[in-house]
């Protein structure tokens, strides 16, 4: 635990003191702070135009951090030779993979956190309708997220880096229409078709389940005992990709 | 931990990689045997490519053996230390950053690690750059932030691959100075180098290894008895 521990910490710092994400999140606040203008143009629907932007914008640039720094996190420690360091040390290479995935939560999570509130006081700033809502919905982002960066992480142990990060914006949007995958399981009667439909609606991750941006702006959306299921099942599925790529890592030699 | 007698023991190594996308086989050692005593001061020798490397890599399971057995006469990598070839550290913390880093992953509590942590620093002399980061570092200094962290878990075996590269003559004489230290300590060091001067100087005992194996080992003193000097003796056994 100790390792899993530091080696967290060691990615948090890494992935924190990185100039291209400071970069990124001033990006990301010039966009969300944009849903200004696209209020101004839009007639008495200001504050739902500035929600449903931002929203847009902390999705976007959440993606971003979690395929690029996720698909590189690994990579890195392969090539400059860190990996010599740390498992010469009592390091196991699922605590090695279990602490780079949980320092990047946190790093995603302060990203996440910033642009959120950052979102919240615009909106109640000048909309004067802020709800509790909009933080949940960027909570969801962020389980989101999750699946998607311990998916990019597994693909990094088996390819490139960019090989990862591309495959990790793959499968976040089919994860958005894995319910339209769902659908196809319905329909006609071939067993194939099913059954193949049923195979990636299992291993795509269904983000869609705990999408709650239209809950944002008034509409009908999740209950919270759904919002509770879907996220518990997303976490599973982040335990049982990070496992995966354990298993994978374990076989490299350095 | 198997033969009481042995601080490292390495039986018939093997070591085969398949290297590039038609996975052309490549042997690299060809049945290694090692062995080193405790509180010896090992000198591993031998031209590049020989395999050095590799070796030490297989003994710390960075490498899996294609055949024969690795056997450490202490309790797990825990009590062995590691300074690898041409160091790369993590640049964005600081000297002091890295050193707690590495404790942590000992698993030291906080109070016995920021004890390490300030003894090493002053060991190898980065006091004062104790809080730069490791990207402003000199070369040298990197190699002894490198030592400091093969020696935070105090360990009773030291694996150091070539301990003096990049090191002004000043730099040399502090890690001459700690692997003496070390050696009067009690523990057990190897090194891999290819300054034969300093090997002279500091072992007791010596391994040569050319084309993926052991050829010569023994005592410095029995390989001084042979040739006037080290060099000489060793470019004797790596060539006939």
């Amino acid at each position: 635990m100790n390792q899993v521990l530091a080696i967290a910490l060691n990615t948090f710092k890494e992935t924190i003191r990185d100039r291209v994400l400071a970069v990124i999140v001033v990006f990301a606040l010039v966009m969300i702070a944009g849903g200004l203008w696209l209020g101004s143009i839009s007639l008495g629907e200001q504050g739902r135009m500035m929600k449903d932007f931002g929203l847009v914008a902390v999705t976007f640039f959440g993606l971003i951090v979690a395929v690029f720094i996720a698909a590189s996190l690994v990579h890195k420690e392969v090539e400059k030779r860190t990996v010599f360091v740390l498992f010469s040390k009592p390091v196991s290479r699922a605590s090695f993979i279990t602490g780079k995935f949980l320092g990047l939560c946190g790093t995603m999570a302060v990203v996440l956190a910033g642009m959120g509130v950052f979102l919240f006081l615009l909106v109640w700033a000048v909309a004067g309708d802020a709800t509790g809502m909009l933080l949940v919905a960027v909570l969801m982002i962020f389980v989101q997220l999750l699946a998607i960066m311990a998916v990019t992480i597994f693909f990094s142990t088996l390819g490139s880096a960019i090989l990862a990060s591309v495959l990790g914006i793959c499968v976040f949007v089919a994860g958005q229409l894995s319910h339209n995958v769902l659908s196809l399981t319905r329909l006609g009667d071939n067993p194939v078709t099913k059954a193949l439909s049923w195979v990636v609606y299992v291993v795509i991750p269904n983000l869609s389940s705990v999408d709650v941006k239209a809950g944002v702006v008034g509409e009908s959306t999740l209950s919270w005992g759904e919002i509770g299921v879907w996220s518990l099942y997303l976490l599973a599925y982040v335990v049982v990709v990070l496992a995966l790529a354990t298993l994978v890592f374990r076989r490299k030699e350095f | 931990m198997t033969d009481p007698g042995s601080a490292l023991r390495v039986s018939d190594l093997h070591k085969t990689v398949h290297v590039g996308f038609r996975r052309q086989k490549v042997v690299i050692l060809k049945g290694v045997d090692l062995e080193v005593r405790p509180n010896d001061v090992f000198g591993l020798l031998g031209p590049n490519g020989a395999g050095k490397t590799t070796t030490v890599k297989v003994c710390l399971g960075l490498m899996r053996p294609s055949a024969g057995a690795v056997e450490l006469g202490v309790p797990g990598v825990s009590h062995v230390g590691y300074l690898p070839e041409n160091p790369y550290f993590y640049d964005y913390l600081s000297g002091r950053e890295f050193l707690g880093f590495c404790g942590r992953l000992f698993g030291l509590d906080p109070h016995l690690r920021r004890e390490r942590v300030e003894a090493l620093l002053r060991d190898v002399g980065l006091e004062r750059a104790a809080d730069m980061h490791l990207r402003k570092y000199s070369k040298g200094m990197l190699q002894r932030v490198g030592i400091a962290q093969a020696l935070i878990n105090d360990p009773e075996l030291v694996l150091l691959d070539e301990p003096m590269t990049g090191l002004d003559p000043v730099g040399r004489v502090e890690v001459k100075r700690i692997i003496q230290e070390l050696h009067e300590r009690g523990k057990t060091v190897l090194f891999n180098s290819h300054i034969l001067s300093d090997v002279a100087e500091l072992c007791t005992r010596i391994a040569i290894m050319r084309d993926g194996r052991v050829v010569w080992t023994g005592a410095v003193d029995e390989a001084l008895a042979e040739a006037p000097s080290l060099e000489d003796f060793f470019m004797r056994v790596v060539t006939t």
